[in-house]
């Protein structure tokens, strides 16, 4: 026979491969189709209020008309505090949990907890917040309550992508770097960090979605269901203020108040969507950036 | 003469499995040692002690002493000045994700030493020491990562001399690259003989019958024994194992 003739079982083989690949792109694509379908049909409905008014106006006649300059500068406040506050404290305790901390039963227990805490639902997140940073702290009900509270939400999912991207760095390079005489800083600060910021940057991409997703954690702790603020005004809040946020005010526009035109819940959440884009479109660009020039 | 590296029962074992059980020898000053022996035999593990990144296993447990110039190497106040005072070379290769420049200036930036005019003429001298110069003095600025498996063994090489070790630990330097590298890093060993120790842990034995002044087999955890290589290869060699060994007959 051939050495090359074609069988039963390599034909089988090979109709079973075809199947396989088509079977799983059908999958993927199902992913995607639904995704396409909740934007596509959420701008048709937002299209008639969506414009530049709509971002830049506080909400008028009871929330019936108007736009939602509060909520949508709000959330940029909540997102980008909490932000602030969880991405040092999640990388610096990632970096000791990878890079220093033994195999011992301390350390389990951290990473436990973490993976735990990533589990808790945010309203017990929003009475934590509550008791611990509006009353005990004596913080109030305010931006910077919220963003604690958020922060200490979303610290998980920052510590454990950065860990994960920590544990990509292949350990040979350690190694040679210690082996020339590196501290162990040196060696993270020459090596490892810039060879895991891309990874690090997707821990903060789904911090800030998740940060400005939730509606349950600012609830308790700052938001507020309305607050007058001037059209466009970016420094509207204090650190100490109560403010609106877009979640919030989904919430409230959807469900606690009459009468009003389906077109706005729309329209907002489609600026909640857009927000958290163009807030980490700057992470997704620099992440892009980094890949291309990846180094080994 | 005094030892440069003095070994004195040492045993290390990593929980239940014992990887040394207590091996003694000296390194003489400007010597080739070569140390060899099959797989698993520990051979590893005695230059993970001799500069200490042992330390960074947390598993594992020592007693013994090491002293490098008459010093305890668990004594010493500074383990980094410790591990530059001995280069080492992995079995595989490393570059550093950083250029070629950045990987042999390494070092001497981590001790503190930042002028340009300083670092370029380490970086050369390294370089050339490697016998790598030639081939990327025109490219010191594209990645280590991206030179060829001979090339980065090489860079390695540049790397330990970088900050002037008085020891050179090779391991098994040359399971992955190709033939016509090893010799000319065979070359290279000769020439730095005068100015440093060189402790060459080799699968190959007759690389250690080419380069090594002395040789040591160590088999599973005990050093079978060490003598003038020459003595060693040939029929005065004192165990019947070393005989065996060297012949090809097991390991």
């Amino acid at each position: 026979m051939h050495p090359f003739q074609e069988t039963e079982f390599s034909k089988a083989k090979q109709r079973r491969e075809t199947l396989v690949k088509y079977g799983f792109l059908a999958m993927t694509v199902a992913i995607i189709i639904p995704l396409v379908l909740i934007i596509g049909y959420m701008i048709h409905e937002a299209s008639p209020v969506l414009n530049t008014d709509f971002l830049l106006k506080a909400p008028q006649r009871g929330m019936k008309a108007g736009g939602i300059w509060p909520a949508l500068l709000g959330t940029i406040y909540l997102v980008l505090m909490s932000l602030i506050i969880a991405a040092p404290v999640g990388v610096m305790a990632a970096i000791y949990l990878n890079e220093y901390a033994g195999d011992n039963w301390l350390t389990r227990t951290v990473n436990l907890a973490v993976i735990n805490l990533a589990g808790v639902p945010s309203i017990v997140h929003a009475l934590f917040g509550l008791g611990a940073f509006v009353l005990f702290a004596g913080i109030g009900k305010s931006i910077l309550a919220a963003s604690l509270t958020l922060a200490v939400m979303t610290l998980p999912v920052i510590i454990t992508s950065t860990k994960e991207s920590l544990a990509a760095v292949p350990m040979s390079f350690r190694e040679a770097c210690w082996n020339v005489g590196a501290t162990r800083w040196q060696t993270i600060r020459r090596v490892v960090i810039p060879n895991s910021v891309s990874g690090m940057l997707t821990g903060f991409i789904l911090e800030v979605s998740r940060a400005a997703g939730e509606t349950a954690p600012i609830m308790f702790t700052g938001a507020v269901f309305y607050k007058a603020v001037k059209e466009g005004d970016i420094f509207a809040y204090n650190l100490t203020d109560q403010c609106m946020a877009l979640s919030m005010h989904l919430f409230t526009i959807s469900t606690q108040v009459p009468g009003v035109p389906e077109a706005i819940p729309f329209a907002t959440a489609i600026v909640l969507l857009g927000t958290v884009v163009a807030i980490n479109a700057l992470s997704i660009g620099f992440r892009v950036y980094l890949r291309s020039r990846k180094k080994w | 003469m005094d030892s440069k590296v003095k070994i004195s029962s040492l045993k290390v074992s990593y929980g239940e499995k014992e990887a040394l059980k207590g091996v003694s020898f000296d390194v003489l000053p400007n010597e080739i040692l070569g140390i060899i022996g099959p797989a698993q035999s520990g051979k590893t593990t005695l230059l993970k002690v001799i500069n200490r990144t042992i330390d960074n296993i947390s598993i594992a447990r020592l007693s013994g002493t090491v002293q490098v110039d008459g010093q305890d190497v668990y004594r010493v106040k500074d383990v980094h000045a410790l591990r530059r005072k001995i280069g080492m070379v992995a079995p595989l290769p490393v570059g550093l994700p950083m250029s070629i420049y950045e990987n042999v200036a390494f070092a001497p930036r981590t001790s503190g030493l930042n002028k340009k005019s300083q670092l370029d003429e380490i970086v050369e001298r390294c370089l050339t020491q490697a016998a790598l110069w030639d081939e990327v003095k025109d490219r010191l600025n594209t990645l280590g990562t991206k030179l060829s498996g001979g090339q980065q063994q090489r860079l390695t090489i540049a790397r330990a001399l970088s900050h002037d070790p008085e020891v050179l630990c090779l391991d098994e330097f040359s399971i992955a690259i190709d033939p016509v590298t090893t010799m000319r890093i065979e070359d290279v060993l000769k020439e730095l003989k005068s100015k440093m120790t060189i402790i060459l842990v080799t699968n190959l034995v007759q690389q250690a019958r080419r380069l090594a002044n002395r040789t040591a087999f160590i088999l599973n955890g005990e050093l079978v024994e060490i003598d003038d290589t020459e003595k060693l290869f040939s029929d005065d060699a004192a165990d019947s194992r070393t005989k065996d060994y060297v012949r090809g007959i097991f390991g």
